[in-house]
């Protein structure tokens, strides 16, 4: 008759055997990502998605072209707002201001636009991998985007 | 009543210290937690390059979200909902089926099935609490739970001990795992309350 020892000792086999399953290269992986550790920028947080907006917001995005993705990341300083049509990606700093803003992908590409004196830029093409903005104002400090997937 | 995991000090303490730029303690975070990612990735089929990508996604945003996670103790949740947003995106990009038994959680906002999270969680605080254990007890519980189970006449000859000490000592190393703080977080009731009467 099974008793508690030999269920915990089935129990405990199926949780190691769960963590062997996962291959190195995955956990070395995972332990790699930490050299994105951001210190120097502020992070400026995604604080709105239309495309998480309402309950079949995911299906609603897919199913309907007309629905442009927009996207607001805010920080302390200055807010980037995002709007994603087929090509590019459009921009504006608020408070606008002149500037650089660098795309970077999660594999390391990387392309740069200006930023006019209004705030405004175009960001081409749009990015089929995870990517974040770099934000580099005229003046004042520098800001890094959450991540974010599209 | 397993909902405790969640309170887990280690988890918090890893995470305070991972904020800090302690590269070690994210590195615990890492192998602690990435069974947790990689089943959620299973869960739904994905395999090889797919598992890569998602899991690159999600060490990256809890890198990202370090700094800003409001409640660390509720790590496992915030890992399995944000695996599932980017396996439910590659899926998607890739015009691919979510398995029927998940069509439920196609809605991303949702939160992860705690059934499912709550057997993940248990079997982390397993883990933790066998790590804690002597190599002596690890080496033993691994032959008995190994499939198929090590006989105790090869147990015997591989940890030179007599077979008549092997289920004492099975018995002790399951009590000692009863007794980390780790176990006794999953349960109601106080460690072993059944074996005291």
């Amino acid at each position: 008759m099974r008793d508690a020892d030999d269920e915990l000792l089935t129990e405990l086999g199926e949780a190691v055997r769960d963590a062997a399953d996962v291959p190195a290269r995955f956990i070395d992986a995972g332990k790699a990502a930490f050299a994105w550790r951001t210190v120097d920028e502020e992070l400026a947080m995604l604080a709105y998605d239309s495309a998480t907006v309402g309950a079949d917001a995911a299906v609603v995005t897919r199913a309907d072209p007309a629905a442009l993705r927009a996207l607001t990341f805010v920080s302390s300083e200055l807010t980037v707002e995002v709007e994603v049509t087929p090509d590019a990606l459009l921009g504006q700093l608020v408070p606008p201001q002149a500037g650089e803003v660098e795309l970077r992908t999660r594999t390391g590409e990387s392309h740069t636009a200006a930023v006019d004196a209004v705030g405004w830029f175009v960001l081409r093409p749009v990015p089929a991998e995870m990517f974040r903005l770099h934000v580099r104002p005229a003046s004042g400090p520098e800001v890094l985007t959450a991540w974010v997937t599209l | 009543m397993i909902a405790t995991v969640r309170d887990d000090p280690a988890v918090v303490d890893l995470v305070e210290r991972a904020r800090g730029g302690d590269r070690s303690a994210w590195d615990e975070i890492v192998e602690r937690y990435a069974p947790l990612v990689w089943s959620t990735c299973r869960r739904f089929n994905l395999t090889g390059a797919d598992v890569d990508d998602v899991g690159a996604c999600v060490w990256l945003r809890l890198v990202e979200g370090l700094a800003t996670l409001r409640e660390p103790a509720a790590l496992p949740g915030w890992l399995a909902t944000t695996t599932r947003r980017e396996c439910l995106h590659l899926l998607r990009g890739k015009r691919r089926q979510v398995p029927a038994e998940l069509q439920d959680s196609v809605d991303d906002t949702a939160p992860a099935s705690d059934e499912w999270l709550l057997g993940q969680e248990r079997r982390i605080a397993l883990r933790s609490a066998f790590g804690t254990l002597s190599d002596r007890c690890r080496e033993l519980l691994s032959m008995l739970f190994r499939e198929p189970p090590a006989s105790y006449a090869e147990i015997s000859e591989a940890m030179d001990m007599p077979i008549g000490a092997i289920g004492p000592s099975r018995q002790r190393c399951l009590k000692r795992l009863r007794d980390t703080p780790e176990f006794t977080a999953l349960l109601d009731e106080p460690p072993d309350g059944t074996d005291r009467s």
